[in-house]
């Protein structure tokens, strides 16, 4: 059986070679250990990646772990001259993934609905940036294909599930956008 | 007031989403009320701005038509004189549109949310994953030469039969030419006139005949059902099938049989054979 401390080194290895998400269910597999101890162990890692000057934090999302840098260290990854910044989304694009994600899954007309607009562009774009995908079938006439947000939604947005999504009304919006990184 | 308007229309045209988007705009500019909107003032604003749009030569989403309806329909709906003896006070027109209108700012907002984090976010960066080759488990066969003669002479048994077939396959095509459904019908009618009842999947057994002969029996039982000459009882779902004679009601027998196997089989000679 690992000691705690080597639970984590060997979680820390593993996360840095994944590069991807790994789920805990995985991990825990690997450590040989339940996967409430294994929460544990992340959470106390997490903790520790945030507050011992380190340059990568450890990210939850939808219950996968994955590592990544430290947000007020992008000044200086971009000096290595490769950091690439993504295209950023329309307007429309944002008004679409917002009701996706309140109200997932949903069809194109309940989309078109509230926007008052055709919807048929954003939603092609939106999966081709896999920030939706496709959620089977309405029982509504027609079959309508129902559209849900994915792991990369989360990943972009910075949730670690859909439930960290703010509260939605006219009156509370949430002034600032939550500390980054740990929530 | 329209070259404020038509000031505006140049720079902000392209950036609306559609007409809600336009709506508000409207609305925040002349700091309103969203619960309380003056329709009268926003539809003419919004229509100029259509007719700037029209201008600039701009195509006009169907939407915007859309919408530049609904704010007449209200408008007028609102102009309209209240019967006098409608004491209780109709719904307001605006409602619906008031409604949509809060629904779709609700998203708005969050959509600049969104946005927000999206920026925030995209300064954590990520490393790709490593290749990791999965490593499979080669597991030694146990497998003695007598095991793979075995095998060597099925394949060639096979091979054998598959070769001899070809002689079958040509006598079933003449089969196939043979069996047709006045000649089954003939035939079943021929077991019935015992005056017992049979059971067709004894008779028709796939070990006695061929596929096409047992199709064919089946439907020419079916044929013998209709003219009411059998009936048939399948007591259980998949399983036998008993057919059992049955005298047509008021219909002479014998006289009536070959004439409806003839028209079943070639409709066209009943006429020569009568």
């Amino acid at each position: 059986m690992n000691t705690q401390a080597e639970s984590e080194t060997i979680i820390e290895a593993v996360l840095f070679a994944a590069g991807d998400p790994v789920p805990l269910e995985k991990l825990a597999e690997i450590i040989e250990k339940d996967k409430k101890t294994t929460a544990e162990i992340l959470a106390a890692m997490q903790y520790k990646f945030q507050y011992s000057g380190r340059g990568i934090m450890l990210r939850e999302i939808n219950g996968a772990w994955q590592l990544c840098t430290k947000p007020e260290l992008d000044m200086y990854i971009a000096r290595l001259g490769t950091v690439r910044k993504k295209q950023g989304l329309t307007q429309a694009a944002y008004e679409t993934l917002a009701i996706i994600a309140y109200n997932q899954p949903v069809t194109r007309a309940y989309i078109e609905q509230i926007r008052g607009v055709n919807s048929d562009g954003v939603i092609t774009k939106l999966l081709e940036r896999n920030l939706i995908r496709e959620a089977g079938r309405d029982d509504a006439p027609g079959r309508p294909k129902l559209y849900e947000t994915t792991e990369e939604f989360l990943r972009v947005f910075g949730f670690s599930s859909l439930k960290d999504l703010p509260p939605l009304g006219m009156n509370e919006i949430p002034e600032e956008v939550e500390n980054l990184p740990v929530d | 007031m329209k070259s404020a308007l038509t000031d505006a229309c140049t720079i902000r045209l392209n950036n609306f989403e559609g007409p809600f988007d336009l709506l508000f705009y409207l609305i925040e500019k002349n700091k309103i009320d969203i619960y309380d909107i003056p329709i009268s003032e926003i539809t003419d604003q919004y229509m100029e701005y259509l007719a700037a749009m029209q201008e600039l030569d701009l195509d006009i989403a169907s939407e915007f038509l859309v919408m530049a309806a609904t704010l007449l329909h209200i408008k007028s709906s609102m102009l309209l004189p209240r019967h006098d003896n409608e004491t209780e006070e109709g719904p307001d027109p605006r409602e619906e549109l008031v409604h949509r209108l809060v629904a779709y700012k609700k998203y708005k907002d969050y959509a600049a949310i969104l946005k927000e984090r999206e920026v925030a976010w995209s300064r954590v960066h990520y490393k790709l994953p490593e290749a990791i080759p999965v490593i499979e488990e080669e597991t030694e066969l146990d497998v003695s030469p007598l095991v793979l003669r075995q095998c060597m002479v099925e394949v060639l048994n096979r091979y054998r039969e598959r070769m001899n077939d070809d002689s079958r396959k040509m006598q079933r095509i003449l089969d196939r030419e043979k069996v047709s459904l006045r000649s089954k019908i003939r035939e079943i009618l021929g077991i019935l006139s015992k005056g017992m009842r049979f059971c067709f999947t004894k008779v028709f057994s796939p070990l006695k005949r061929s596929r096409i002969e047992i199709a064919t029996g089946f439907l020419a039982m079916l044929e013998i059902v209709k003219m009411g000459r059998a009936g048939v009882e399948q007591p259980v779902p998949f399983g036998d099938i008993y057919v059992m004679p049955r005298k047509p009601d008021g219909k002479q027998d014998g006289s009536g049989t070959e004439r409806d196997v003839m028209r079943i089989e070639h409709p066209g000679r009943e006429r020569n054979d009568n």
